[in-house]
């Protein structure tokens, strides 16, 4: 029986019932989602697209379900951005260094998902090493908005976002280390959750910047995306969403020099929610962080160094196989000296007692995941009425913070602007993702309406 | 000792192996670098006292 046409874009929760009812069989499921990746091609979605052994994957996914066996994403096709290990499978973390490299071991959370069933569904663009939010990839090709292929999908799981609007996988893995899993999904359409730093382990993954590293879900749906996180934590956080009481929650909405400017449209819809949300009896309230303006610079100063440490070998022995963008990046960064980056940290330490401080005024801080809907491909410059300002910039500056802090975040789409996705973010206390992925699933049926 | 001068020192000094157009390419970044780390330091700099 074929599946019905809707499926390859219908949420995992209701792909993975439909497996569980075996109203669709694996196979089946692989097969839809297989027939839309080549038309597609155009998007630079994938890497290495699924083959034959996510076939085998899902033959062995539909033997089990036969035998009524368990697996909360038991033979649900689920792409992995290619920075995390496949045993097996060439992982080259959009690189020209790794392109041959076929690791000999899973990355922990792949062999969570495996644990729980996932297929794994080929390997997804992403920024050159992660060190980017464009996914203009010079060796992989520049990957395109599915909303608009003019456009630029964000990054630096650029691939993975694209993969879940576009209807070619159930949902999708990816990793954030300024913003590069709420940037796409705020940029394409979709959700994404960056979890608590810690929560979520990194082996495995080609690190970037050891402090601010952190690994989540893209999917079409808060619901997915919670389903996703507790699979790979092996915690209840989403089943606790399910019992918050949203009713008379306290809301942040931040007012300070690091959220202006922001595209007009995209502040009025932060307005908008607020008080669809205040109808929905949460109490919204205005919040300052002044210590905030200082993330751009932090942020800088850590992401520099801690890269450069990490590449420190090949960025002096091979700087002609970096891309330009990423090549001056990590020279920058070996450049930086021990002083500033205790500066930084020292700087980092007010930031997070400022953000530690507002949870004790509310219990979800509301802003946008970017001031800007998806840039033009190439577009290096954003012009607002108070000057100009580098597009990688501005698409990090409200994500970031959160990094610096490793607080969970979450970005949900809630309407558009000029028919392009608007990314809302929900930025919670540390480990409190239920909180953040109730108001999530709020905001996501107010949008709906 | 030009901007350019002490830039290429510096990138000496971290082993760095830069073309003249390297430098030109990374010259931009570097002075967003120390301008914002400027203001950084002026941010943390310790209170004046009188011990």
């Amino acid at each position: 029986m074929a599946p019905p046409p809707t499926l390859a874009t219908a949420p995992l929760a209701q792909v993975a019932a439909a497996l569980r009812r075996r109203t669709v069989s694996p196979l089946e499921l692989l097969e839809a989602y297989q027939r839309r990746i080549g038309p597609a091609a155009e998007l630079r979605a994938f890497i290495t697209p699924p083959g034959e052994r996510a076939r085998r994957e899902a033959q062995r996914a539909q033997q089990q379900l036969a035998r009524r066996q368990a697996g909360a994403l038991l033979g649900v096709p689920i792409a992995v951005k290619d920075l995390f290990a496949t045993r097996g499978l060439r992982t080259t973390a959009g690189s020209r260094i790794l392109r041959d490299w076929v690791p000999s071991k899973d990355a922990g959370l792949v062999t969570r998902l495996r644990v729980a069933g996932a297929v794994i569904f080929g390997k997804t663009n992403l920024h050159e090493f992660a060190y980017g939010v464009t996914t203009a990839n010079p060796w992989w090709g520049v990957a395109r908005n599915p909303r608009d292929v003019r456009r630029s999908p964000g990054g630096s799981s650029g691939g993975s976002a694209i993969a879940v609007v576009a209807g070619l996988c159930a949902a999708a893995l990816g990793s954030d280390t300024g913003g590069s899993i709420r940037i796409p999904a705020s940029l394409c359409g979709c959700v994404g959750l960056k979890p608590t730093y810690g929560l979520l382990p990194l082996d495995g993954v080609v690190p970037l910047g050891w402090s601010l590293d952190h690994a989540g879900p893209l999917a079409r749906t808060v619901e997915d995306a919670g389903i996703l996180l507790d699979a790979l934590s092996g915690g209840r956080a989403w089943k606790q969403a399910q019992r918050v009481t949203t009713r008379g929650l306290r809301v942040g909405i931040l007012h300070d020099s690091v959220v202006k400017p922001v595209q007009p449209g995209v502040s009025r819809l932060v307005q908008e929610a607020a008080a669809a949300l205040g109808r929905n009896g949460l109490r919204i309230r205005d919040v300052r962080v002044p210590e905030m303006a200082w993330t751009v610079v932090t942020q800088l100063v850590t992401l520099r160094a801690e890269a450069s440490a990490a590449h420190a070998r090949w960025i002096r022995a091979r700087p002609r196989a970096y891309g330009p963008d990423v090549r001056i990046r990590l020279q920058l960064g070996a450049l930086i000296a021990g002083a500033d980056y205790v500066l930084a940290q020292r700087m980092r330490a007010k930031i997070k007692d400022a953000v530690r401080g507002i949870f004790d005024e509310i219990d979800v801080l509301l802003l946008p995941t970017t001031p800007i809907t998806a840039p033009i491909v190439g577009e290096r410059t954003v012009h607002w009425r108070s000057g100009a300002e580098p597009v990688d910039s501005a698409l990090v500056r409200l994500t970031a913070p959160f990094n610096l802090t490793g607080v969970p975040a979450l970005s949900v789409p809630y309407g558009e602007v000029s028919g392009l996705p608007v990314g809302l973010q929900l930025v919670g206390r540390w480990n409190d993702e239920a909180r953040v992925l109730a108001v999530g699933r709020l905001i996501e049926a107010l949008a709906s309406r | 000792m030009t901007e350019r001068d002490r830039l290429a020192a510096a990138t000496r000094a971290a082993g760095l192996r830069l073309t003249a157009a390297d430098l030109e390419a990374l010259r931009p970044a570097w002075k967003r670098y120390l301008a914002l780390v400027e203001e950084l330091r002026a941010a943390l700099a310790p209170e004046p006292s009188n011990d």
